[in-house]
């Protein structure tokens, strides 16, 4: 059992989309997998094509138990369950701060679920705030989408910070390029400076339009596409991260 | 705990039509229909059921497919794709994995059988909403059964989480059609085989028979003796067939318990028919004697394998071919005989005699109530284990352990035969009592029919070839490792015996059966 969190500081480097492919590859594989949307944007609920009930909202699911088990919801998908975003929880972390020990509230939410799935995965908004000290404490591994750029360089080097700040290993993040453009030299000096580092998955997602096209579809592209190189590198991809669950 | 995905299936009536249903339902929803692929699946199980035992069922789909579900949800527990798992029949044919790790210590050595064939063909229909998401999905099945003319119709609406109110919506309308027979998920399977004749839980290896106290001890010994004759007919197929070594185990178990059942149970039958069937069994025994031995031997290969350095295991490879090859002798000797017509003819004898009304001419015991003989049986074999028990010493023979291990076993056959008739929880109690001293003795003696084996061929050896001496170096090798764990196995018999012979227990079989 694990609990993979998608995250990155910076916005737009394809998180949800890694979200939705990679958990829709976890149940096609036969496990139990349920994708929690964390993100007040709600992405991953809108490519499933989840409407959260009216009464959801971030109180309830901080609340966690019945609250939460009363609103997971089957997607197309058999052995996929998505936990929707409600746009409420954009007040997460005042509704957090409010609660006493709010650093590991999250992790108890995410408790009893862990009996009844093999992975549950974390889409996470961009930032670094209570609810990310939340999401790093429950979590076993942190999946940080990387564009090959100086500025996410420089992101990592953030959370790396912050990790050691909250007393959490570094050795629960493991890092893969995304939106990675063969055409842009940038990207593959950046890419070569950091492949060595402890962490880095050797296994890289293009940018690609069927996955920017996702929105349109609304599917997750294994599933609309399984032949596509999309879907090829994403299935590539979770065979990599499944070794180091294993270890975990 | 998370409530698993709501799931019904109904039987379809002859006049329902599939489209009628959808354009009804359809009106709420958008629908999208997708024909599923013809398949056929068929069901495997052991003889005696142990996988639907422990509420699973495998099913092959196809050539290339093998899925394990749980009974009687229908969820998968696990499942397997590849080339070449056509002919799986017994848990070492599938590789290693996860399906084989679990097969593997349910199935033992028994094979799996195919139960029933079905080719199936059906539409899915998925039901969406207004955001084209899926809320519900509908399956039509139609299955038909290989080698009969007969067709299972049945219908599957399975919702999702989150969308109850769909699938009640969904099911409401199904009823609105008449459609109203809610069934399992294995309807069609089971149908099917007891359309050939069998039924689930149909065959078990262990022995149970209800009497009633009142029953004279003729009608109770005829009843017993007549579900004995019943097991060793249901296992002759299997022996003749080969189809693994259970099925003779089987039926020389149900043979030695007739044996005992003629010698325990004293002057019910008339003298001459015990005498002439005495004789038979033991006969009947002695000739499928040889084929079970050498199966008995080649169960140990494993064992001797990891008893022994890598160095001998080739002697062990060919000790063990030689056995493989004089069991298929064995084994064609024992199809001709009970192919053979001297063999129906005795049979036939016995099941006549058991099928008469009257069981012949009576004897002394015969008119008894069932219940005051079998405390009598019980009892004096009782009695008779704890005198040869303390007459046990460490310096005794073999032959002693031997013989007070034929006496439990005729002990623990009359609590089986007449259990019905005492309280369940007091029978539990003496059986369990029993079974740790057979336990032990039955360790012993393994032991030494193995030795005894490995001493014979080691006798029969000509030295010489350098075959034969690797063979002697891995024979000589075994006999000291088997010799070495019999002598813990015997001192470890004298705190079992004492266990069993304390006065509790004496004190609870006076009370039930004096």
């Amino acid at each position: 059992m694990s609990v993979i969190a998608v995250y990155n500081i910076k916005g737009g480097v394809g998180k949800t989309a890694t979200a939705v492919n990679l958990s829709y590859l976890s149940a096609g594989g036969g496990d139990k997998t349920l994708l929690c949307d964390l993100d007040p944007q709600g992405s991953s609920t809108f490519y499933f094509r989840v409407r959260p009930a009216k009464k959801f909202n971030v109180s309830k699911l901080l609340k966690g138990g019945k609250a939460v088990d009363g609103n997971i919801r089957g997607t197309d998908y058999p052995g996929l369950d998505l936990l929707p975003a409600d746009f409420s929880f954009r007040n997460m972390d005042i509704a957090l701060d409010d609660l006493k020990k709010s650093r590991h509230r999250i992790g108890k939410v995410l408790k009893p679920l862990r009996q009844e799935y093999d992975h549950i995965f974390l889409d996470c908004p961009p930032n670094i705030t209570l609810l990310s000290e939340n999401i790093f404490h429950a979590a076993d591994h942190i999946l940080v989408p990387l564009i090959p750029t100086t500025l996410s360089h420089l992101a990592l080097r953030q959370l790396f910070r912050f990790l050691d700040e909250i007393g959490q290993k570094r050795s629960k993040v493991l890092i893969f390029f995304s939106m990675v453009e063969k055409r842009k030299k940038m990207h593959w000096e950046m890419m070569r400076l950091l492949i060595k580092k402890p962490g880095v998955l050797p296994k890289v997602i293009p940018f690609l339009a069927d996955i920017e096209k996702m929105g349109l579809y609304r599917q997750p592209v294994t599933a609309a596409f399984p032949r596509s190189l999309a879907a090829t590198a994403y299935g590539e991809l979770w065979t990599e991260i499944e070794k180091h669950l294993d270890r975990g | 705990m998370i409530p698993e995905p709501k799931e019904k299936i109904w039987l379809l009536p002859e006049s329902a039509a599939m489209n009628a249903i959808v354009d009804d339902i359809g009106q709420d929803f958008t629908i999208e229909i997708e024909p599923q692929p013809a398949v056929t699946i068929t069901w495997f199980d052991t003889f005696d059921w142990r996988l639907y035992r422990r509420r699973k069922v495998l099913l092959r789909q196809n050539k290339d497919s093998w899925y394990l579900l749980r009974r009687p949800s229908g969820e998968e527990i696990v499942s397997l794709q590849g080339n070449g798992l056509v002919g799986c029949s017994f848990s070492s044919d599938f590789p290693p994995g996860r399906l084989r790790t679990v097969l593997e210590p349910i199935l033992g050595v028994r094979r799996l059988l195919p139960l029933v064939t079905l080719d199936s063909s059906g539409v899915l229909i998925r039901f969406l909403n207004q955001d084209e998401k899926v809320v519900a999905f509908l399956f039509f099945h139609e299955q038909r059964m290989r080698k009969a003319d007969v067709v299972f119709r049945t219908v599957k609406l399975r919702g999702i989480r989150g969308y109850d109110k769909d699938f009640k919506a969904v099911s409401k309308s199904i009823r609105r059609h008449g459609i109203v027979d809610s069934v399992s998920p294995f309807y069609a399977l089971e149908e099917g085989v007891r359309l050939t004749g069998r039924c689930p839980l149909d065959y078990s290896s262990e022995f149970s028979i209800t009497l009633k106290p009142e029953m004279s001890a003729r009608q109770a010994t005829l009843a017993i003796f007549r579900r004995l004759l019943e097991a060793m007919q249901r296992n002759t197929p299997g022996i003749i067939d080969d189809l693994d070594s259970e099925f003779l185990h089987d039926f020389r178990v149900a043979l030695r318990r007739t044996r005992s059942g003629l010698a325990l149970i004293k002057r019910v039958l008339p003298p001459e028919i015990t005498e002439t069937f005495k004789k038979e069994f033991a006969e009947l025994g002695r000739v499928t004697g040889a084929a079970r031995d050498l199966d008995v031997y080649l169960l140990y290969e494993k064992d001797y394998k990891s008893r022994l350095p890598a160095s001998l295991r080739g002697g062990v490879e060919a000790f063990f071919a030689d056995i493989r090859s004089r069991r298929e002798i064995a084994q064609k000797e024992l199809v001709r005989s009970l192919r053979s017509p001297e063999y129906r003819e005795m049979i036939s004898r016995w099941h006549d005699y058991l099928d008469s009304d009257d069981g012949g001419e009576a004897s002394e015991n015969s008119e008894l109530p069932i219940k005051d003989l079998a405390g009598k049986i019980i009892l004096r074999s009782y009695r008779r284990i704890l005198n040869d028990g303390r007459a046990i010493k460490p310096s005794s023979s073999d032959k002693k352990m031997h013989r007070l291990r034929i006496h439990c076993k005729k002990l623990r056959y009359s609590l089986e035969f007449f259990a019905s008739l005492f309280p369940p929880a007091d029978i539990r109690t003496v059986i369990n009592q029993l079974k740790k001293l057979q336990n032990n003795l039955g360790a012993f003696n393994d032991l030494s029919v193995q030795q005894e084996m490995l001493h014979q061929y080691l006798a029969r050896l000509r030295p010489g070839s350098g075959r034969n001496q690797q063979l002697a170096s891995a024979i000589g090798g075994l006999l000291t490792s088997l010799h070495h764990e019999q002598q813990q196995v015997r001192e470890a018999f004298f705190s079992k015996f004492r266990r069993f012979a304390r006065s509790e227990n004496t004190g609870l079989y006076k009370k039930l059966f004096g």
